[in-house]
């Protein structure tokens, strides 16, 4: 016979074959917010990205101050850890959407992390372009458009998937951090299942889901960055 | 025809002022391939910004048929820029690009239209000889053919004036002697003016017609390649054929550089000097090679047997020029 307190302090381990339904949606869930971010994280910290670059000293317009106020706010992104920065912005978190928890309040706090990181990988990736491409932009008659989007973006094409690589896989990090605060997803199920109901089945398994998502993540970033690069 | 006219270039830090460029006059016919040379920090790669319209001057202007193009900005600029090729060092070509395509950017840049595009390249490849590889991508060609491509892309707008910034330094001979020649037979078959921005004296030695000397900020000589060779006090000259002559043995009374003024000169010039004049000749060293301008040479000999003054006649009859350099002072008897 079971005593009353046992199951709440031992738990009882979710069955093999009753993990996937639970393991399913939340991984669906975990897609959801990191797609989500991503979309936002690449369109705008992309522009910070090549905004970055471009006010800097060898950037098609050099403008010091702008630089300077753009490179603090990426600083300041970068420099809070994430569980702090998720706490810290939870009063804008609710006015942007109305709520503190479940997907849309956790893609808050992941977007505004995840863009001035993205911001970093793009300005590094064009910094590591050949510095005359400017010049041939210019000479080629290229306007700003055009220079950005041939002699940059393209050129450096197989950087960027490496970074979106590394920041996907930094957004299912905080994806999982973000479940405790009743994010859904894989980290959600990882916290209330594993680790506050004991549940070693469910640990077990958000922790082969999220290692096999990692892996299978970098080797299809690495593939595409291989097909893009040019002998 | 480009002129370069009082072109001054300024730049303002915090140690103050520093003046780069303190006026350079310079101008470069169709058809006429003029080098820049000098010492590094000698002004070189602002001029070179400068024609390229990268940078703006601080005054003065560079006209290119008449037209002034300097302080043009935005559209205008970006139009008029096609009159000006620019050739970079070590190509520049986009690494994601084919050939064809790096080749078409200044095209696709101006909207031409994907029919007439794919024809200019077609021609220009050909005229660089590279038809071969319009779907190779510059990691897979050599120094020497990725310069060609720059060359080509340079070209695709149909430039009045072609500039160089050291498109040759890093090239092995062989590479270097495949742009030069093509560089060659541009100013040739399309009456291209070429401004060469070098330091390689070699190079200038094989194409240039007109030599410019920069040094700090201004053109410290300037004229016709054979002219500064043929000239005993032009550094320019010396630097381009440098003479490197032994000592005056003894049993000569005097040494003399002698310069070649045409290519009328006969070759075997010393041998005359010694039987037609009885004059002995001591060959102390020089440098004689063909341009296609004519013959460029620089020789130092040790002459004994007549006075400079009359050496000095005989050999300006036949096109060349002596100066006297070493002469042994006569002993004073006891």
């Amino acid at each position: 016979m079971r005593l009353p307190f046992e199951s709440a302090a031992v738990g009882t381990d979710t069955p093999w074959n009753e993990l996937l339904a639970l393991l399913l949606p939340a991984y669906g869930q975990t897609w959801a917010m990191v797609g989500i971010v991503m979309a936002l994280v690449i369109s705008i910290g992309g522009l910070m990205g090549i905004a970055l670059y471009n006010t800097d000293r060898h950037g098609l317009f050099p403008r010091p101050k702008v630089h300077g106020v753009l490179s603090w706010i990426a600083n300041m992104g970068r420099s809070l850890p994430f569980l702090v920065l998720m706490a810290a912005i939870i009063p804008f978190t609710k006015w942007i959407t109305g709520t503190t928890i479940g997907i849309a309040a956790a893609a808050v706090p992941m977007t505004i992390a995840g863009i001035p990181f993205f911001a970093r990988l793009v300005q590094n990736a064009l910094n590591d372009l050949p510095k005359e491409n400017l010049a041939v932009g210019l000479v080629t008659g290229g306007s700003a458009t055009q220079i950005i989007g041939s002699t940059q973006i393209r050129e450096a094409l197989p950087a960027l998937a490496s970074a979106i690589t590394l920041n996907t896989i930094s957004m299912i990090e905080y994806s999982a951090i973000a479940g405790t605060i009743g994010a859904g997803g894989i980290g959600y199920l990882a916290v209330t299942y594993g680790y506050q109901r004991f549940d070693m089945n469910v640990m077990l398994a958000t922790i082969v889901a999220l290692i096999l998502t990692v892996q299978i993540v970098q080797f299809l970033g690495d593939r595409i960055a291989h097909a893009l690069a040019r002998p | 025809m480009i002129e370069i006219e009082n072109l001054h270039k300024h730049y303002d830090s915090a140690q103050g002022r520093v003046e780069v460029l303190k006026g350079i006059n310079l101008s470069v016919e169709s058809g006429s391939i003029t080098a820049v040379v000098g010492p590094s920090g000698a002004g070189k790669s602002t001029l070179s910004h400068c024609i390229s319209l990268l940078e703006k001057p601080s005054s003065g202007q560079i006209l290119i048929d008449g037209k002034n193009l300097t302080n043009l900005s935005g559209k205008k600029l970006r139009a008029e820029r096609r009159a000006i090729g620019t050739i970079f060092q070590n190509s520049a070509l986009l690494r994601r690009m084919t050939v064809a395509e790096n080749i078409a950017l200044p095209l696709r840049n101006l909207g031409v239209v994907h029919e007439q595009m794919t024809s200019r390249v077609a021609e220009l490849l050909d005229r660089v000889g590279l038809l071969d590889r319009a779907n190779s991508y510059p990691g897979q060609l050599s120094g020497g053919q990725r310069q060609r491509v720059g060359i080509a892309r340079a070209l695709a707008l149909r430039p009045r004036l072609l500039l160089s910034d050291e498109s040759t330094s890093g090239l092995d001979p062989e590479s270097t002697q495949q742009v030069l020649t093509l560089l060659e037979s541009l100013r040739t078959d399309l009456g291209l003016a070429i401004i060469l921005i070098t330091h390689e004296m070699d190079v200038v030695r094989h194409v240039a017609d007109n030599v410019a000397q920069l040094d700090g900020g201004r053109i410290a000589e300037y004229g016709k390649l054979h002219e500064l060779v043929a000239n005993p006090s032009s550094e320019a000259g010396s630097k381009l054929l440098p003479l490197r002559a032994e000592e005056l043995p003894a049993g000569f009374s005097y040494s003399m550089t002698v310069a070649y003024l045409n290519d009328r000169v006969d070759p075997a010039w010393i041998s005359r000097l010694g039987i037609e004049h009885g004059i002995r000749v001591a060959l102390l060293g020089g440098s004689v090679e063909a341009h296609h301008d004519g013959t460029l040479g620089r020789v130092s000999i040790g002459v004994d047997g007549a006075l400079p003054e009359r050496v000095t006649q005989i050999l300006a009859s036949w096109g060349l020029r002596a100066t006297v350099e070493e002469q042994v002072r006569e002993e004073v008897g006891v």
